[in-house]
């Protein structure tokens, strides 16, 4: 029963907001108030998530498992964090600052690994991939990608070899606008076998 | 004729297809199954790693929903229910991870959800919780990263909407000797993960996932539908091309 009450529930919502595109002007009132009920419950979802978040370092903390330093310092700064927060308000530009500037840098280091660790498996793809088409056209294109994006390559305007460029600079968005062809294509499959009760991804 | 109304005859068509389809494909060996390697590897490598007592991490992704990859997160979903047999939990060595609230909070309705089936007393037991490690990108990888690091990894399979930095969890995992699956859903983790992962999924195979681990008639026929689809909008942008050329668009 309580299946079945799920299946109408998400049938009914997921049919009202195809419809919505259809009939736009009819259903705008109603379209905004199933948005909103959306909102607000992934908006509550996330905040279980943060329980989940400070839960699971409590009981690492608790079990004295393996990283349970690192719990230490998460639990420490998230009640830092959440306390100046409620004391000062998000609003407040000290409080900004006082998480920006531990924020910015922490992301920026991250990053910072991220860049190294490309530039790093970049040279490994073809230990790790092989000499494939793939790996091949892989490789040439980000090499030549890089020597276009050379800011100093300068080529007059209105002549062959500027089309040429423009058309192998192009390439890539080529390959994206395929690639989203494709994702808009299975998303859309997916979309459509939740909502003829084919995949019931909610029902587990 | 306006482009709406092409889109509307593209899920029409896509509807018509997926429902006609799904009653007529019955037999499994109609439509035969794509990469069974990559597949039989993911398998073979989460056997091993529970033989050997090695963790298991499997990844949602950060989002439930984006304006760019709006079925990801759902997607993810219905792959998770594959990771939940018997096998794969009892030991207390498989993780489930996201960077979202939401698809943490889903995730851990259908582990407790297969439990109340009476699917697996071992989903019953706490040692398989959903996780999350941080609720932005950078937050969760910061999180994520001791863990990949702190005991031998088995193996480690992404899916749903993850960046680039997916990149730094497959080498935290490949130094701890893990074997990497990945469905990399967004443009940025497929340029990124594509030069370190060789069983990669890319663009619509992600969505093809669940018919790979669990083949069913109703999943094949999702695969021929997305193939008829799929040949139905190359012929429709050859010739939209074409007119484009000639001057009619």
């Amino acid at each position: 029963m309580k299946k079945v009450l799920v299946m109408v529930v998400v049938l009914t919502i997921g049919l009202t907001v195809l419809a919505g595109y259809l009939f736009r002007a009819l259903l705008a009132p109603l379209l905004a108030l199933l948005f909103d009920w959306g909102i607000l419950l992934a908006g509550v979802a996330g905040l279980i998530g943060i329980g989940y978040l400070i839960h699971m370092n409590l009981s690492k903390l608790a079990r004295r498992e393996k990283g349970a330093f690192f719990s230490v310092v998460v639990i420490i700064a998230f009640v830092f964090t959440l306390v100046s927060g409620l004391v000062m308000t998000p609003q407040s530009p000290f409080f900004r600052d006082l998480i920006l500037n531990v924020q910015i840098p922490v992301e920026a280091s991250l990053l910072g690994i991220l860049a190294v660790t490309l530039v790093y498996t970049s040279l490994r793809l073809v230990r790790s991939r092989g000499w494939t088409p793939m790996s091949i056209a892989f490789l040439a294109s980000a090499i030549l990608s890089l020597i276009l994006n050379l800011v100093f390559i300068n080529i007059p305007t209105d002549t062959p070899l500027s089309y040429l460029m423009m058309f192998i600079r192009r390439l890539p968005l080529i390959g994206v606008r395929g690639i989203l062809l494709g994702m808009a294509l299975g998303g859309l499959v997916v979309g459509l076998r939740v909502l003829l009760m084919i995949d019931r991804p909610y029902g587990e | 004729m306006t482009w709406s109304f092409i889109g509307w005859v593209i899920i029409g068509l896509s509807a018509g297809l997926l429902f006609g389809l799904s009653f007529l494909i019955k037999d499994f060996d109609i439509y035969q199954i794509r990469w069974p390697a990559m597949i039989s590897r993911l398998i073979a490598s989460r056997a091993s790693a529970i033989e050997q007592g090695k963790k298991r991490q499997v990844v949602l992704g950060h989002q439930l929903w984006s304006h760019t990859y709006p079925g990801l997160g759902l997607h993810t979903l219905s792959v998770l229910p594959d990771f939940l047999d018997p096998e794969s939990v009892v030991d207390g060595g498989q993780s489930v991870s996201g960077g979202d609230g939401s698809l943490v909070v889903f995730a851990r309705q259908m582990i407790t959800g297969r439990y109340r089936d009476g699917f697996s007393l071992a989903l019953q037991d706490a040692s398989l919780e959903s996780k999350l490690y941080g609720p932005t990108p950078l937050s969760f990888t910061a999180g994520f990263l001791p863990e990949l690091g702190m005991d031998p990894q088995g193996s480690l399979a992404l899916f749903g909407d993850y960046g680039p930095e997916a990149a730094l969890w497959v080498e935290a995992a490949r130094t701890r000797h893990g074997r990497v699956f990945a469905a990399a859903g967004s443009i940025d983790s497929q340029a990124s993960l594509f030069m370190t992962v060789p069983d990669l999924l890319i663009g619509e195979e992600v969505y093809m996932l669940p018919g790979l681990l669990s083949p069913t008639s109703k999943n094949r026929a999702g695969w021929l539908t997305e193939d008829f689809v799929r040949i139905i909008l190359i012929l429709m942008i050859v010739f939209g091309a074409i007119l484009k050329m000639v001057g009619v668009l």
